[in-house]
């Protein structure tokens, strides 16, 4: 009787029902022909508790973030930003696009306000220099799954909170694994630049931009702060592996040097314009800093840091930027709101779904079953890279993760696979799947901001998945990938 | 009059009815889930406020209140019991499409159908349980530290006024609306497709408000 409650649950899915619905029927239908209708009630109280939860809060927060960065204007700095650096590059523009995704990722945690909105911004201006609309949003799609890896990410603290583990283990883990793939991305392009002739452009589109003397003086000195902090841990770090105990004063001193040296010598260098294109940037790209910075060093939990990125984004948006009004935030709450009940609700019918799950031995017979194909974990972690996959060419990466994770996790962890290596696994390959043909969520955000069919994008979209790909067989291969990070900053062990 | 005229004179009355029934159902929910919507943004800009006042009391002046989390949590329990009816009703809610998709007309509307009466009886069903839950022993349970300058007996609607602890039933009362809502919701969305399905020409009118309401 309970065996058959995983396939109804798939036929379920595969017909059409939405991914809420599937999750409670299926348990929902195993309990009331297994004569137990009275636990139904379990069901339920498990649907409220599963998002009964202040973990869950900074999905909400992260989500709000985003947008009112993205009303406010910022992503339009971070372009110019990074055209300021690679747009003079063969293949400029693409560049541009997937080093703008890398930042943007540090804002938000969704591939498909990424989508939306680097691409509004910068397939129109890829097409005017030159580039073919379809690769233009290839691009841009391929690009916006680094979105949901580098934190902050909404399906990480999904995982987390379903699977039990610490959202800051995998946000950190989650860093070099985003970055590889951005630069697996810009590593293809220079190969395509070369075949297809990729245009180079400008690195100032709009020339003699101005900043405020307060913005001014801001950036000035948020630059110097960040700058002073990376050589202080830099120089502790040199000085500790040679065995030299230099006193924190005067660490902080010799950094502060090196640092006004360095802005010395990079000004020299730089035109106004592009010293003004950077100091725009230097106030949004804050708010990764005080996430990450919060997080690591234990001073927020995540969902502080949610919302303390809400506040910025708003003081941003109101003092320095001015781009926004009161009477906009209504329509920017109201759409946070909308996008995140679907998603708590989906959470807690995932937590109900789990516990029935687990009730009913599927994932033993499950685990009988990949333990039979073969004991090599290498060989299993290659099997279920391939079924994720498939998931992810019809599902998206949240429900796929919900449904998953309860199923697969404990399994892998058993055979030895690192949880956090595990998930970091789940969340790149799943991410990867939004770009996948046919049900691939950003390539219908990217089609429609396009205007471009989408089976044409799917097929320009290719040799950037076949990267993508690359990166999911090196993290699954080399746990160091993903583990060094949280392992360095004593998050795991 | 012709058996054959008599019965469809009877299917164009039915027909009416349906249109009638569907245009005021919608007219309302649409009124209900505006306030609904309403409520669920300055909820959430609530929660904002409330956590950052935590981290600022905690941060700044050392003093971490304790009935920020239970706040902050109550109000998103309610945000999402508010907001999640509308985006049921605006196609927010994942879903595999490629099946009804591929379907010929009518056979994808049947479809549909059956999804839709599968989940109204789960909704059917979450509000009977829920109903329980509010009513019954767990709602009870008073919050540590929230207090409301009345109480509501839901099982015979009795407000007493004097201050009390904030029971679960009114954080458990979050999810029924939902429920209550959404299967509201879904009996909409039913009789739409009946219609699409009986009478084909017509258009169906959608909501002003929509936007789009998914999320990855």
């Amino acid at each position: 009787m309970l065996i058959w409650f995983l396939p109804a649950f798939l036929v379920l899915l595969m017909i059409g029902m939405p991914v809420f619905f599937a999750l409670l029927v299926a348990p929902g239908m195993l309990l009331w022909m297994d004569g137990q209708g009275n636990q139904l009630i379990t069901l339920y109280r498990n649907v409220y508790n599963g998002m009964d939860s202040f973990p869950l809060m900074a999905l909400p927060f992260f989500m709000l973030a985003g947008e009112i960065m993205n009303r406010g204007g910022i992503t339009l700095r971070l372009v110019e930003f990074s055209q300021a650096i690679m747009g003079h590059l063969r293949g400029g523009l693409a560049h541009v696009n997937i080093l703008s995704s890398i930042l943007f990722a540090g804002l938000s945690g969704s591939a498909v306000a990424d989508t939306s909105a680097l691409g509004s911004t910068l397939i129109p201006a890829m097409e005017k220099n030159g580039y073919s609309r379809k690769f233009a949003a290839a691009v841009t799609a391929a690009s916006s799954v680094i979105g949901p890896i580098i934190p902050p990410s909404g399906i990480m603290i999904i995982y987390a909170y379903v699977m039990g583990e610490s959202v800051a283990a995998l946000f950190l883990a989650g860093i070099v694994p985003g970055i590889m793939v951005g630069v697996g991305l810009m590593v293809m392009v220079r190969l395509l630049a070369d075949r297809y002739d990729l245009p180079k452009a400008e690195r100032i589109v709009r020339k003699g931009q101005s900043i405020t003397p307060v913005e001014n003086l801001i950036a000035r000195a948020l630059a110097r702060v960040n700058m002073i902090a990376v050589l202080f841990v830099l120089i502790g770090f040199i000085a500790g592996s040679l065995g030299a105990n230099v006193p924190w004063w005067l660490r902080l001193i010799v950094a502060a040097g090196l640092s006004e040296g360095i802005f010395i010598a990079l000004r020299r260098r730089m035109s106004e314009d592009v010293r003004v294109v950077y100091k725009r940037a230097v106030v949004p790209l804050q708010t990764p800093i005080i996430i990450l910075g919060g997080i690591l060093a234990g001073v927020f939990t995540p969902t502080e840091a949610s919302v303390i990125a809400v506040a910025y984004a708003v003081l941003i948006s109101f003092f320095i930027l001015r781009s926004m009004k009161v009477g906009d935030l209504p329509a920017i709450l109201l759409k946070s709101a909308l996008g995140s009940s679907t998603v708590l609700l989906l959470v807690g019918a995932a937590v109900a779904f789990k516990t029935v799950v687990s009730l009913s031995h599927a994932p033993e017979t499950l685990a009988a079953f990949i333990l039979s194909l073969s004991e090599n974990p290498l060989t299993l972690l290659f099997l279920i890279n391939m079924l994720l996959f498939i998931v992810g060419m019809f599902l998206d990466a949240g429900p796929a993760i919900i449904i998953l994770g309860p199923i697969l996790g404990p399994i892998f962890t058993d055979i030895g696979v690192h949880p956090v290596h595990f998930a970091i696994i789940m969340s790149v390959n799943l991410t990867v799947g939004l770009a996948t043909p046919p049900m691939g969520l950003v390539l219908f955000v990217a089609s429609s901001v396009s205007g471009e069919r989408v089976e044409t994008i799917s097929k320009a979209i290719l040799p950037f998945l076949a990267v993508e790909v690359a990166v999911i067989f090196l993290i699954t291969y080399v746990p160091a990938i993903s583990l060094t990070v949280p392992r360095l900053t004593g998050f795991i062990q | 009059m012709t058996p054959g005229s008599a019965g469809r004179a009877s299917g164009e009355g039915v027909l009416a009815y349906l249109w009638a029934a569907y245009t005021r159902l919608a007219a309302g929910l649409s009124v209900l889930l505006l306030i609904g919507r309403g409520l669920a943004w300055i909820a959430l800009g609530l929660m904002v406020l409330t956590i950052l006042h935590q981290v600022v009391m905690r941060y700044g002046f050392n003093a971490a209140p304790n009935w920020t989390e239970e706040l902050a949590r109550f109000l998103m329990l309610w945000m999402t019991g508010l907001a999640a009816p509308s985006a049921l009703r605006w196609g927010g809610f994942v879903a595999i499409d490629m099946v009804p998709r591929a379907l010929p007309r009518v056979p994808g509307l049947l479809l549909n159908l059956f999804i839709l009466t599968l989940a109204l009886l789960v909704l059917v069903l979450g509000v009977q349980l829920g109903w329980r839950e509010i009513t019954g022993f767990g709602g009870r349970f008073a919050s540590p530290s929230l207090w409301v300058p009345f109480d509501v007996t839901f099982a015979t609607f009795e407000i007493a006024w004097e201050w009390t602890k904030v029971a679960k039933k009114y954080m458990f009362a979050s999810l029924w609306v939902g429920c209550c809502l959404m299967t509201v919701v879904t009996l909409e969305l039913m009789l739409r497709t009946v219609l699409t399905i009986l009478d084909p020409n017509r258009d169906l009118p959608d909501d002003p408000h929509m936007m789009a309401a998914g999320a990855d």
